[in-house]
Formats: C-alpha cells, structure tokens, sequence
C-alpha cells in the first residue's frame, strides 16, 4: 500500500486515484461514526456523502502527513456535520404520519422488503433495538466515540488512535473501555440487532 | 493482575491479531476473563453490527460523486498547480526563505517605528526618522503624494516642537522650529507645483488649514518660551500670516553724561500699548509711551557702550528685536547727533 505522505500529496494536487484511496480508506469508519449516530441509513449516507465531498473541496489545505491526523480531521469534519444534522433538527418541528409506516426499499439496512424471509415483527423489534444502540452510543463522550471508531472501524492500533485524539495510549485505552463499560450498562444483555431495517427515530439526541 | 482497561485491550489486540491473520475473531478462544470477554463481546457485536457497514452501492455511487467533485473543482481552478501555500509546503527552502524576509521585515519594522517616535533632535533616532521621511518623499510617485508628504511631516514637526517648548530644550524647539519653516515651505511649494484643479484646492486648503493651525499653537506655546525662542516664535508667526510686531525705525538718544537717562524710541507696525523695552534681548525697565505708533522709552543707562540689540515685548507675549539702531548723543539741549548701525532680526526693517 501507498504511504498516506505520498498520497496525501497526490490527493492535494487533485489526483483522483489518490482521492479514491483515501476515501476507500476512511469510508467504514466516517460511515459506522455517522451511523452509530444517527437514526437511519439513509441519514448515515447523507451525511457520509457530505463529509467525503467537504474532504475532496478542502483537501488542499490539509497539512497533515500522517494517517492518525488524516483520520481526526475527516472525523472532524463528520462530528461537525453530525452536530449541525441535529442543530437543523432542533429547529424543524416533528412530522408524525397518521398512517401506518412502510418501510422505505432504499432506506433499508440490509434485506429487502421482498425477501421471503423478511420478518416485520422481528423488523420492528430490530429497529427499536438499533434505536436503543444509537441512542446509547450518543450517550458516549466524544472522545469515547471516536476511540470506538478508531479501535473497532478502522482497526487501528491504541498508539494511532492515541496520535489521532492528541492523548496518551494509557488514557486511550482508559477511553476505550469506559466507553464499552458504559455502553454495556446502557444497553444491558440485550443482543445488537442483526438485520435492522428503516428507522423512523424523531426523538432529539443528546448534545453534541 | 493488570487492571481491566488493559486485560480489555490487551484481548482487543489478540482477537485483532487473529482477525488479521484470517482466523476467526473468538473470544472463547483465549483464557477465561468474565469481565473482559463480556466487554469484548460487546467490541465485537458494535464491530460487525450491519447498521454501521457500508452498503457497497452507496460507496461506488459516493467515490463516482466525490470523483466527479474534484473533477469539476480543477476545471474551476484551472491554475491551482502554482499556489502559495503549496510551494512552501513542496520546498521547505522557500519556509526558510519566507521565515528569513519576516525576521527581517520585522526588524526592519522595527527599527523605522522606533525613530519614527523619536521627537527630540538631540536624539540619534531623530536623524534616522529625518532620513525616512526625506526617503519617503523622494520615493513619492506624484506631486500630489509628495505635497501630501510634505503637509504630514510638516504637522509631525509641529507636534514635536510643543514638546519642546521649555527651559530645557532651548536648542532643540530652536531647530525644530527651523525645521517646521522649512518644512511649511517645502509643502507650500509642492501645493503651488499641482496643476490647477480639485487635488490643488484640496491640498492649498489643507496648508492653509495646518498653517493656522501652527499660528494657534505657536502663538500658546509663547508664554511657556525664553526671550530669544519668544523671538524666533515671532518672526516664524510673521512668516505665518499673523499679526507679530514690526520694528520700522529705533532710535537712542545716548545721555550727555556717563550716567543717566536714555531715551529710546521705537516705531513700528502693531506694536501693542503696554510692551517692554528689550535691550540686548533682555527686560528693561523703563517709563513708556506709545503714541500715534511709536513708543518712546525713558530708561536709566549707565553703561559706557551703546546697545547692540534694541526691540519691544507685546503684552500678547510676541516679540521683535533689531540692531538697527540710530544712535544719538545727547547736548545739553537734548539734540541728538550720531549714526545708525546693524541690520533687523527679521522683524525690525532696516
């Protein structure tokens, strides 16, 4: 693989190989830091979509050179455009339909309605499950956040997510199992949803 | 044992390690921890959770859209491969050099701004600030910059001269004054040298404005002034426009005998009722009259050689002094016969 300098370089002068890379690269982790966030899917992609496009616009400014500060300024850019979905929110009154849900095809998050094995109990059970993970989640400290997302999503190492987050391994790892710890008390024993499906969640998150 | 945030990472690590080595991520697989595997578990469900994986169409479908961005941004930028900030990134020599022009800027900022708040002429830094000015002006483009120029340093001058107004500054209000004369002069002709229009009348109102506003503070810094800056104040007054006294003709009728009375008298333009004798630039006093423009003096004299230096002090603290002066002896009769000497100090006329 490229080193990130080299790319980084390349990226800046505007070469789109470089870009895809770099963008293969930080897709899971901005998308799962945004997912984990919000209420559905298609929300997550939204908002991906925006971060990505304000990385290619503002990628000649980047200074850094290495993957641990790449990685905390594009999460950067995802918790300021997260912040400012629930800022928008805060200011739009709540939409509730009179009539029953239907799930929307593009906004589910993995079977499709059609599929012989699609469950709508289990859907909905599915979705308030997620509903109580996101919530969980948003629960979490920033920093906790981002731990999980370095650690878990993009699978770096304590020492690169320490780079990352400006702090010690130590407090990294302190970070990282607080976070677990507390998700852990937040969501109890119940099991993560395996196959959620469109989530309609209009309650208001917590502060960013 | 290790505390639980680092048998927590330290099974992150392991289960990691297998990850990338393609075994199955199992957190039965290693030595029993309930607390650990518990959060480990947990790690593992938020890892693999769907919700937070990509849908592969959505990312080609965003890699083709983010492509397509940075595509449209050069065509909107066509001269973005020569920028700035990027050559400095691209050559550290030019961080360097760039660093290196900033010390130097800032230096050299530094030292014009010192002399430029240097107000004494005693001071070395006076010279320096001189010199940046006369650059100034020699580096000015246009007639209309360079009369701008000259009405600026003319009004610094002025300020610095009200700092000079007292008894220990003497010489220097002395040069500054000079250097506020010509400095006045200089900026009256740059007005005159502007070709007739709106820039001309603007500057002219300008001097015009500034030259009575050195009459207003000349003529306040009078009382705080010794005589001999009293009268280089008068006469830069009299350059001004201002209302200074004139000395046309002195006249001294010498007494007859060694000691006794002298009579002087002074005709001029504005002298004032109620002005002081001056004789050789200092007080005198003396029984005065003024009449029909002319005021005669009656002074005790007991010297044995005649004044150099005859003249008046106005009660509005203006002075004129000249050595022209017709010097007669005096008979018994009180005729006086003699002869005239010296040239004006500017406010006398010979």
């Amino acid at each position: 693989m490229e080193a990130i300098d080299r790319q980084l370089d390349r990226a800046r002068r505007g070469e789109p190989e470089a870009l895809s890379a770099l963008y293969r690269r930080f897709l899971p982790g901005v998308f799962g830091y945004i997912a984990a966030r919000v209420p559905d899917r298609a929300t997550a992609e939204d908002l991906t979509s925006d971060v990505f496009v304000q990385m290619v616009e503002s990628i000649s400014r980047l200074r850094a050179t290495d993957e641990a500060s790449v990685a905390a300024w594009i999460l950067q850019i995802a918790r300021v455009t997260v912040a400012g979905y629930y800022r928008k929110r805060e200011h739009q009154p709540a939409f509730v339909s009179l009539e029953p849900r239907e799930e929307e095809p593009g906004a589910s998050w993995g079977i499709p309605d059609n599929n012989p094995n699609y469950d709508p109990v289990r859907s909905a059970e599915a979705h308030d499950e997620w509903d109580a993970v996101v919530k969980a989640i948003n629960a979490l400290a920033e920093d906790q956040r981002q731990v999980l997302v370095g650690r878990l999503i993009l699978g770096y190492d304590v020492a690169t997510v320490a780079r990352m987050l400006g702090k010690k391994a130590n407090a990294v790892k302190a970070l990282q199992f607080r976070a677990l710890q507390r998700l852990q008390r937040l969501l109890g024993t119940q099991p993560f949803p395996e196959h959620a499906h469109s989530f309609h969640l209009h309650a208001k998150e917590d502060v960013l | 044992m290790k505390p639980l945030p680092e048998r927590l990472n330290e099974r992150l690590e392991q289960r990691n390690a297998r990850s990338s080595c393609g075994e199955e991520p199992s957190v039965s697989a290693l030595t029993r921890d309930p607390e650990a595997d518990a959060l480990v578990a947990l790690a593992l469900r938020v890892q693999s959770a769907p919700p937070l994986r990509v849908d592969p169409a959505f990312a080609r479908h965003l890699e083709q859209r983010i492509l397509v961005r940075n595509a449209a941004l050069h065509l909107e930028q066509p001269v973005r491969g020569w920028s700035f900030p990027r050559l400095l990134r691209a050559h550290p020599v030019f961080r360097v050099a760039l660093g290196l022009c900033l010390l130097l800027l800032l230096l050299g900022t530094g030292a014009l701004l010192l002399p430029a708040q240097a107000t004494n002429p005693d001071s070395p830094l006076y010279v320096v600030k001189h010199w940046e000015q006369q650059v100034q002006i020699s580096l000015a483009h246009s007639p209309e910059n360079q009369a701008h120029l000259d009405l600026q340093f003319a009004q610094d001058r002025l300020k610095t001269l009200v700092t000079l107004a007292d008894a220990a500054h003497l010489q220097a209000y002395s040069e500054a004054l000079a250097e506020l004369d010509q400095q006045l002069s200089a900026a009256a002709r740059a007005s005159d040298a502007l070709p007739a229009g709106a820039e001309h009348d603007r500057v002219a109102s300008q001097l015009a404005t500034l030259q009575a506003e050195a009459r207003h503070t000349l003529r306040g810094l009078l009382p705080q002034l010794a005589l001999p800056e009293r009268l280089l104040t008068t006469d830069e007054l009299g350059r001004l426009g201002d209302t200074v006294p004139h000395l046309v003709s002195v006249e001294m009728v010498l007494p007859a005998h060694q000691s006794g009375q002298a009579t002087i008298s002074i005709a001029g333009d504005d002298l004032q009722p109620g002005a002081q004798l001056l004789v050789d630039s200092r007080l005198v006093e003396g029984t005065g009259s003024f009449q029909n423009g002319r005021y005669v003096f009656v002074a005790n004299w007991a010297g044995n050689q005649p004044p150099q230096r005859l003249g008046i002090l106005n009660p509005d603290g203006t002075a004129a002094q000249t050595t022209t002066i017709t010097l007669n002896s005096s008979d018994e009769h009180g005729n006086g016969n003699g002869n005239s000497n010296g040239n004006g100090n500017g406010n006398g006329k010979p």
